[in-house]
C-alpha cells in the first residue's frame, strides 16, 4: 500500500531584535508606528516564499513572525536573507547595521519564543502586563490586513491561551515593581477600592505627580495640591485638569486644617524639617473619626516623622520602604518566572504534538477511506451469499468487518503518527 | 436518615475547610471552585438533615447542646457564603469553615437524645427564637474574626512587611465587621423578644428574675453599646478586637449559663 504524501503547513521563522540584543539607537530605526503596521504586514507577506506574516513592534522589540514555504534545510540561510532584505528595504537601514543584533528562531523554538514574549517572560520588566495587549493588537492588525490566516491564527490563539494560563497559574504579574505602583497597591490594601478617595499632594515633585496619576487611574476622585510657592501648586493642579478628577489648590498655611480631608497624602517637598509630626497624625485621625490615612513620603530628607506610623490608623511609607517592597516583589516575580518557564515548555511540546498530529491527518484519512472502500467492495461481492441472513445477522457481519478493518489498520496508523512526529523532531 | 445527610455535610465542610487553604494562603484562586461549591453543598445537606429532623420530631424540638451547635454551624456557613457573595473574599473561610466542621462533627456521630416537648403552637416560635439568637451569635463571631483579620493586616502594613495577599483590604474587613454586627442586632432583639413572650405566656413573670435571663438582657445591652461605640467613635483595629472579644465573652457566658439556669435549660424550657 503506498503511503499518501504529507504536506507540511510551512516553516515557522521568527526574526527580531529586542532590548537585550540591540541598543535603543537601532531599535528606534526599526520601530513601526501602529498606523503603519498593516501596510508593513502586507508588504511582508508579498515577499517571495512568505505565506503568512505578523509584525510585533513595541518600544523594546521588533519581531517578524512568518510562515514560509517549506523548501528544506538548505533554505534556512536564504529565508533569513529574505527577511533581512525586507527590513533593509522597508526601513532603509543598511543590513550590516541590523544583522549583528538579530536573533532568529525556527519551528518549536519560534513557538517557545512567542509564548515567552506574550507571557512577558522576555520583557525588560518580567511580568509587565502591556506586552500581551501589544501582541494582540499586532495580530488583529495583521489579520485585518490579510497577512495572517489559518496557521499563524492557530499559533496566535494558542499563544494568548498560554499567556492567560501563566497569568492565572502563576503570580508573575500580581505584584508591583515600580515605586508608583507599589504605592497604589498599598493604598488598595488599606482602602480597597480607591473610588471616591481624596489625594493630597504636598510639594510639586515629578514623582508625586506620577504616583497621583496612578491613583487617579484607580479611581481617586479628587486631588488637593499644596506648595510653599502657590504658583507651582496651581501649575501642578492644572496638569490634572483634563483628568476625571476634581482638583483644588490649598494655600500652604491651611495645610494642617485641610489635610484631614485627604485619605492619601503624598509629600515631596524639599523642606529640611519634617512637615508632619506624630501629633499631626493623632489630630487628623481624631477629625476623621479614625478613618485610616496613608502617607506616602517620597521626599529626601523626609517630610513625615516616621513615629507617625505608631498612631493607630496612620500608615507612613517613605521612599526606602516603597523601594524595599518593590525589590521584594521583583524577587517574587523571578521565582514565579521559573514556574512560568515550565508551563511554556509544556505548552510548546503540546503545541508541536498537535501540529504533528494535524500533519498526519490527510494520510490517516486516505488510509481509512481506502480500507473502507475495500471492506464495502468485499461485502458487495458476498452480497448474494449473505442474502439469507436476517437484518440482525447482517448488522453483526457489518460490525465484525468494521472491527477487523480498524484492528488491522491500528498498527499502521500508529506508525504513521510516530513517523510524522519523528520526522518533525529531526527537522527541528 | 437525617444523620446520614448530616454526615455528608460534615464531610463536605471538611473538604471546603481544606480547599479554602490554598485559595487563601497560597494564592491559588482555582481552589475556590472546590471550596465554594463544597460549602454550598454542605449547607444544602445540612439543611436537608435539619428539615428531616424537625419533621420527624413534630412538635418536639431537639434541644441538646450539640444539635444547637450544629445549627450554629449552618448559620455560620451561610454567613461565610453571604460574605463571599458580597465581598468576593474567602479569607474568613480559613476560620469559619473549620469551626463549622467541628460544630457539626460531634452531633453527626454522637447525636443527642434529649428533646423538649412544646405545645404545637409554640414549636415554631421556639424555633424562631433559637434561630434568631444563633444568627446574632454567628454575626458576632464573624465580626470578631473580621476584626482579627483587620488587626493582622494592619500590623503587617505598619511593620512594612509584605502584606498578606489573601487578606482583604482594611476597609473591607472593617465593613464586614460592622455590617455583620448591624445585621446581628435585629436578630438578637427579635430573638430575645420572642423568647420573652413565650416565657411570659408559659411561665410568667418569675422567669425574668432568673440570673441567666438577666444576663441575656445584659448581653443585648453590651451588643448595642458595642455597635454604638464602633459607629460613632470609628473604632478599628486593636480596640475594636478588644471590644468584640468582651461582648463575645458575655455571649459565651450567656450560653454557658444554660447549664446552670433553673428556668432556661437545654433539656427543658
Amino acid at each position: 500500500m503506498s503511503q499518501p504524501t504529507q504536506t507540511r503547513p510551512g516553516s515557522l521563522v521568527l526574526l527580531g531584535i529586542n532590548h537585550n540584543t540591540a541598543p535603543i539607537e537601532v531599535r528606534e530605526r526599526l520601530a513601526i508606528p501602529t498606523e503603519r503596521l498593516a501596510d508593513a504586514a502586507r508588504t511582508l507577506v508579498h515577499q517571495p516564499g512568505i505565506r503568512e506574516g505578523l509584525i510585533l513592534s513595541t518600544c523594546n522589540r521588533v519581531e517578524l513572525i512568518t510562515l514560509q514555504d517549506n523548501t528544506g534545510e538548505a533554505s534556512h540561510p536564504q529565508s533569513k536573507t529574505d527577511l533581512l532584505r525586507f527590513l533593509h528595504e522597508y526601513f532603509a537601514v543598511p543590513a550590516q547595521d541590523i544583522q549583528p543584533h538579530l536573533y532568529e528562531f525556527r519551528e518549536s523554538e519560534a513557538v517557545r519564543h512567542l509564548f515567552r514574549v506574550a507571557s512577558s517572560l522576555d520583557s525588560m520588566v518580567v511580568g509587565e502586563p502591556q506586552i500581551l495587549g501589544q501582541v494582540k493588537e499586532a495580530y488583529t492588525i495583521a489579520r485585518e490586513a490579510g497577512a495572517v490566516s489559518t496557521h499563524l491564527e492557530a499559533l496566535l490563539q494558542r499563544t494568548f491561551t498560554v499567556a492567560k494560563k501563566i497569568r492565572t497559574e502563576t503570580q508573575i504579574g500580581s505584584s508591583s515593581v515600580s515605586i508608583a505602583s507599589v504605592a497604589v497597591d498599598l493604598a488598595r490594601k488599606i482602602f480597597g477600592s480607591l473610588q471616591g478617595k481624596t489625594v493630597l499632594l504636598v510639594g510639586a515633585g515629578k514623582m508625586s505627580e506620577l504616583a497621583a496619576r496612578h491613583l487617579i487611574q484607580q479611581g481617586a476622585a479628587s486631588i488637593l495640591v499644596t506648595n510653599r510657592t502657590l504658583a507651582r501648586a496651581e501649575k501642578l493642579a492644572a496638569e490634572f485638569l483634563h483628568s476625571s478628577v476634581t482638583t483644588a489648590v490649598i494655600p500652604f498655611d491651611d495645610l494642617y486644617d485641610q489635610a484631614a480631608r485627604a485619605d492619601i497624602v503624598i509629600t515631596s517637598t524639599g523642606a529640611p524639617q519634617k512637615i508632619f509630626g506624630r501629633s499631626h497624625g493623632q489630630h487628623f485621625l481624631q477629625r476623621r473619626r479614625n478613618r485610616p490615612m496613608f502617607f506616602i513620603d517620597i521626599a529626601v530628607p523626609r517630610d513625615v516623622d516616621p513615629r507617625m506610623n505608631e498612631v493607630e490608623g496612620c500608615f507612613v511609607y517613605d521612599i526606602d520602604d516603597l523601594q524595599q517592597v518593590a525589590s521584594a516583589n521583583l524577587a517574587d516575580r523571578s521565582r514565579e518566572a521559573a514556574a512560568a518557564e515550565t508551563i511554556v515548555s509544556r505548552e510548546v511540546d503540546k503545541y508541536q504534538e498537535r501540529l504533528q498530529s494535524r500533519d498526519a491527518v490527510p494520510a490517516i484519512k486516505a488510509l481509512q477511506q481506502q480500507a473502507e472502500a475495500i471492506r464495502e467492495a468485499e461485502l458487495a461481492r458476498s452480497a448474494k451469499r449473505l442474502a439469507a441472513l436476517t437484518p440482525e445477522q447482517l448488522e453483526a457481519v457489518e460490525a465484525l468487518t468494521r472491527s477487523l478493518t480498524a484492528k488491522l489498520l491500528h498498527p499502521q496508523l500508529t506508525a504513521l503518527r510516530e513517523s510524522t512526529r519523528n520526522k518533525d523532531t529531526d527537522t527541528d | 436518615m437525617s444523620l446520614l445527610w448530616l454526615r455528608v455535610a460534615v464531610f463536605l465542610y471538611g473538604i471546603a475547610a481544606l480547599a479554602v487553604l490554598p485559595v487563601a494562603l497560597y494564592d491559588r484562586p482555582r481552589w475556590r471552585h472546590i471550596a465554594i461549591p463544597a460549602t454550598v453543598a454542605a449547607v444544602f445537606f445540612h439543611f436537608v438533615s435539619l428539615a428531616e429532623m424537625l419533621n420527624a420530631a413534630h412538635h418536639r424540638l431537639p434541644v441538646d447542646t450539640h444539635e444547637t451547635q450544629a445549627f450554629l454551624g449552618l448559620i455560620l456557613a451561610l454567613a461565610f457564603l453571604l460574605v463571599y457573595s458580597r465581598y468576593k473574599t474567602v479569607s474568613l473561610g480559613i476560620f469559619v469553615l473549620p469551626i463549622c466542621f467541628l460544630l457539626v462533627l460531634i452531633p453527626a456521630f454522637h447525636p443527642g437524645q434529649e428533646y423538649a416537648a412544646f405545645p404545637l403552637f409554640h414549636t415554631g416560635w421556639i424555633f424562631l427564637h433559637i434561630a434568631l439568637l444563633l444568627a446574632a451569635y454567628a454575626a458576632l463571631l464573624v465580626s470578631l474574626l473580621a476584626s482579627v483579620l483587620y488587626l493582622i493586616q494592619e500590623r503587617r502594613l505598619k511593620q512594612k512587611s509584605p502584606t498578606i495577599s489573601w487578606l482583604p483590604p482594611l476597609e473591607t474587613t472593617d465593613q464586614i465587621a460592622l455590617r455583620s454586627l448591624l445585621l446581628g442586632l435585629p436578630c438578637m432583639t427579635a430573638g430575645l423578644l420572642i423568647g420573652s413572650l413565650i416565657a411570659q405566656v408559659t411561665i410568667g413573670a418569675s422567669y425574668f428574675r432568673d440570673p441567666k435571663i438577666l444576663l441575656a438582657f445584659a448581653m443585648w445591652l453590651a451588643y448595642v453599646a458595642m455597635i454604638y461605640i464602633r459607629r460613632h467613635a470609628g473604632l478599628r483595629g486593636r480596640r475594636a478586637v478588644y471590644l468584640s472579644s468582651f461582648v463575645f465573652v458575655v455571649v459565651l457566658a450567656v450560653w454557658a449559663a444554660n447549664q446552670f439556669s433553673a428556668v432556661h435549660r437545654f433539656t427543658a424550657p
